[in-house]
């Protein structure tokens, strides 16, 4: 209960469409039982690139950050956008830097591939093994319930208003069975050349 | 000190099997064997620290054995009555066990007892109880009073007194003698008769509501109203409850029950009609 | 005048020169000349193999070197400062990038670490700067969508060749060509030389090279261009050539991996480029 990953609570989810991805998260960010704010996004924008961080909040907002320069120092130096691939093996590296003192967060990676088009997701432990997926990727307190759902839900191929109502309903579903996610959701739903954020309203207890 | 503490904390229990006896002789001669109050005891020396090491996953989060707890509940004194408003979460761990739990117990028609701690617990020995009250009626033809029915269960409960027995629970009634009454019992043994009482894991949020909004002259609709907010006040904010919002109110002449309504739609008319919950996004930025 | 500055610190002129870099410009200068050429589809790089005596073995001699399996280096001027260069562009390449990205450097951000190394040397207390030019050639994959389909689907002038719409860089990918010198400075050409023969073989260049060049004239342009300026006999053993071309799989050392492809840069054989040479 006073693991440092389930003290503040919410959940991530990521999932490959047809030429699209999408990836989601919860709002909640509480202190054990107390919820403390239902404004705590947990997806961040990096240019084309998609990280989800679920986990210890000061984690979340310190990796975030600390990702955000690197991915600027990135631009600035080749003059380009990071690709999710190679942004994925940033971040395995960088988390396998603090290997004898781990952030506490559980990120997500979700993003087009800039040269093929062809959808990226994959998924890591706090140490930055990477987990490359097909189809779907989970993270948080509410992981096993969004395996559960994922893998009745999803299905391949899905269009991007398909996949948004296949993420949506995912989580949403999720969460409402975990006590420390929910209090509302983020879901992105990026295609070529397009990205669609939009709220849930969800359950507010 | 630990082990003066375990030595003189123990007592109870080690007394329990004469005391229980008596309880058994004298009540309950032609009890079926499931109501028998025998229970089956974990083959070790120490039932009761075995037991804590298996399910008290506070201490242990890897323990076995996850009892379902985690509540909201209140229950107060008004000139009309005695409201009692209830969620309808379980958790097991983080894990929402059930949304739809009844955490209102009725007794019988006059009398209300509500569940917080240990399910299992709640509901079995309220369910003893009714019987208990049943029985009393039976043997002294009127009705059992809030305060000997709130009493019967506390010293139920004390004779378990550290064998790991977790309930916080409300007896609301009203009788001829005492009018509307409310007892606080828990599994420490406590009893407390009051006029304002919010028990659980929501207890402090819906205390918070509770407190600023509460009169003895309330109206009934108000009355009903305040117990359903500071319910709705307690699930936003409190982790391990939520769910559906039971409440009752207890009359002269027997409760009446008022609905057994899901948080959400209550929670978006609150916040959309009334202005309230201004900490909730609504729309993106 | 030049003694006062001469120490091995380098150290500002009066006029703002720092005239020890002018010295190790002039040790490239007397160098034996290199050039590369920047085709289409890929580029050449090329030198003269001098041995000072008849009795030296040849063949275990190399100039030009694999940086990664994308990118090639030759340089003029010193040799043992060259092979420093080699030693740290090759771990640079790791430490810096591959380790962090899982991918190899572009041309460009290996070019600017090994510039930046010699930079360093331009600035440090007790060190010298490195007395080599650098010629650096390499392939990027790029990140943009390839194109070429939608071009050559658009129904264009037929004759006109055009076998990649790459024109280089980190965005669209493709061949890059550049020069380092010992201040640090770099700059990108299209062909170019350095050494001692710089200036004819540069003259050259811009008389014979042309837009639209493939690999195959542009290993042809490079001999001539080494034959103007060569002073021995030219021949497999004599000369050195480096080529980043299409992915060389048979040099994997494995097949039916999926998605594995062979090195672009490699270095020529004596036998190819005597081929080349009986063609010239």
């Amino acid at each position: 209960m006073s693991s440092p990953f389930s003290i503040n609570g919410g959940a991530c989810v990521a999932m490959v469409g047809k030429d699209c991805v999408a990836i989601a998260c919860d709002l909640r960010l509480g202190l054990q039982a107390l919820t403390v704010s239902n404004n705590f996004p947990k997806i961040f924008q990096y240019g084309d690139v998609f990280l989800g961080l679920t986990g210890l909040a000061t984690d979340v907002s310190t990796v975030s950050d600390l990702f955000r320069y690197k991915v600027n120092m990135y631009r600035l130096r080749e003059e380009r956008n990071i690709a999710p691939s190679t942004f994925a093996n940033l971040v395995s590296s960088s988390l396998y830097e603090r290997r004898f003192g781990p952030y506490f967060v559980s990120p997500v990676v979700a993003g087009l591939d800039p040269k093929s088009g062809r959808p990226f997701i994959c998924g890591f432990d706090s140490i930055g093994c990477i987990d490359f997926a097909k189809d779907f990727i989970v993270s948080g307190t509410a992981s096993e319930q969004l395996f559960g759902m994922c893998e009745s839900l999803w299905e391949p191929d899905l269009g991007p208003d398909d996949l948004f109502e296949t993420i949506s309903q995912a989580l949403l579903s999720a969460v409402d069975r975990d006590a420390l996610s929910g209090w509302g959701a983020h879901v992105y739903i990026v295609e070529k050349d397009k990205v669609t954020k939009r709220l849930l309203k969800g359950r507010q207890d | 000190m630990d082990s003066l503490v375990a030595r003189y904390s123990r007592p109870a229990t080690l007394n329990r099997e004469t005391f229980s006896e008596d309880l058994q002789d004298g009540l309950h001669d032609d009890m079926n064997p499931g109501l028998s109050l025998k229970f089956a005891m974990p083959p070790v020396a120490q039932p009761s620290a075995w037991l804590r090491a298996a399910t008290d996953d506070h201490a242990n989060p890897n323990c076995p054995i996850k009892i379902a707890h985690g509540t909201t509940t209140l229950a107060f004194r008004f000139q009309g009555g005695i409201i009692v408003a209830t969620d309808s979460r379980a958790t097991a761990g983080n894990w929402i066990a059930s949304q739809t739990v009844k955490k209102v117990i009725e007794i019988n028609s006059c009398l209300l007892g509500t569940m917080a701690g240990g399910a299992a617990d709640c509901q079995y020995w309220l369910a003893w109880l009714g019987m208990q009250c049943r029985l009393h009626e039976l043997r002294h033809k009127r009705r059992i009073s809030v305060a000997a029915a709130s009493k019967i269960l506390a010293n139920l409960v004390y004779q378990y007194k550290g064998m790991g027995l977790s309930m916080g629970t409300m007896c609301a009634g009203v009788t001829k003698e005492e009018g509307p009454a409310l007892y606080y019992i828990d599994s420490d043994g406590t009893r407390l008769a009051g006029n304002l009482f919010c028990v659980g894991s929501g207890q402090t949020f819906a205390y918070g509501v509770l407190d600023a909004e509460y009169r003895y002259d309330l109206g009934a609709d108000e009355a009903l109203e305040l117990g359903r907010r500071s319910i709705l006040a307690a699930t936003h904010r409190d982790a391990y409850s939520g769910g559906y919002i039971n409440l009752y109110h207890v009359k002269e002449d027997g409760w009446v029950k008022h609905g057994f309504s899901d948080t959400n739609p209550i929670f978006w008319k609150t916040k959309l009609e009334k202005g309230e919950f201004t900490n909730v996004t609504s729309a993106l930025d | 005048m030049a003694d006062r500055y001469s120490f091995s610190l380098t150290t500002f002129s009066p006029s703002g020169k720092l005239v020890q870099i002018e010295y190790a410009l002039n040790a490239v200068n007397q160098g034996v000349t290199a050039l590369g050429i920047k085709a289409t589809n890929g580029i050449v790089l090329a030198t003269e193999k001098k041995s000072s005596s008849p009795l030296s073995d040849p063949s275990s001699l190399s100039k030009i070197s694999l940086i990664t399996p994308n990118i090639g280096m030759v340089y003029a001027g010193m040799g043992p400062d060259y092979r420093v260069l080699v030693d740290r562009a090759r771990k640079v390449s790791h430490t810096g990038y591959k380790r962090i990205y899982n991918e190899y450097p572009p041309t460009r951000i290996l070019v600017q670490d090994v510039a930046r190394e010699m930079q360093e040397a331009t600035q440090s207390g007790g060190v010298r700067p490195y007395g080599v030019s650098l010629l650096v050639a390499g392939w990027d994959e790029g990140v943009m969508p390839d194109v070429e389909s939608a071009v050559q689907g658009g129904g264009e002038v037929e004759g006109e060749k055009k076998p990649s719409g790459k024109t280089g860089g980190i965005l669209k990918g493709g061949p890059m060509l550049y020069q380092v010198d010992p201040s640090g400075a770099y700059y990108p050409w299209k062909a170019t030389a350095i050494g001692k023969s710089a200036t004819t073989a540069k003259t050259f260049l811009e008389k014979r090279y042309t837009e639209g060049l493939e690999l195959e004239d542009a290993v042809h342009i490079a001999l001539l261009t080494l034959k103007e300026t060569i002073e021995g006999e030219m021949n497999g053993d004599s000369i050195e050539i480096g080529i980043v071309g299409p992915p060389a799989d048979h040099l994997l050392g494995v097949e039916g991996v999926h998605g594995a492809t062979g090195p672009r840069f490699r270095k020529l054989s004596p036998q190819e480029i005597e081929d080349y040479l009986t063609n010239l």
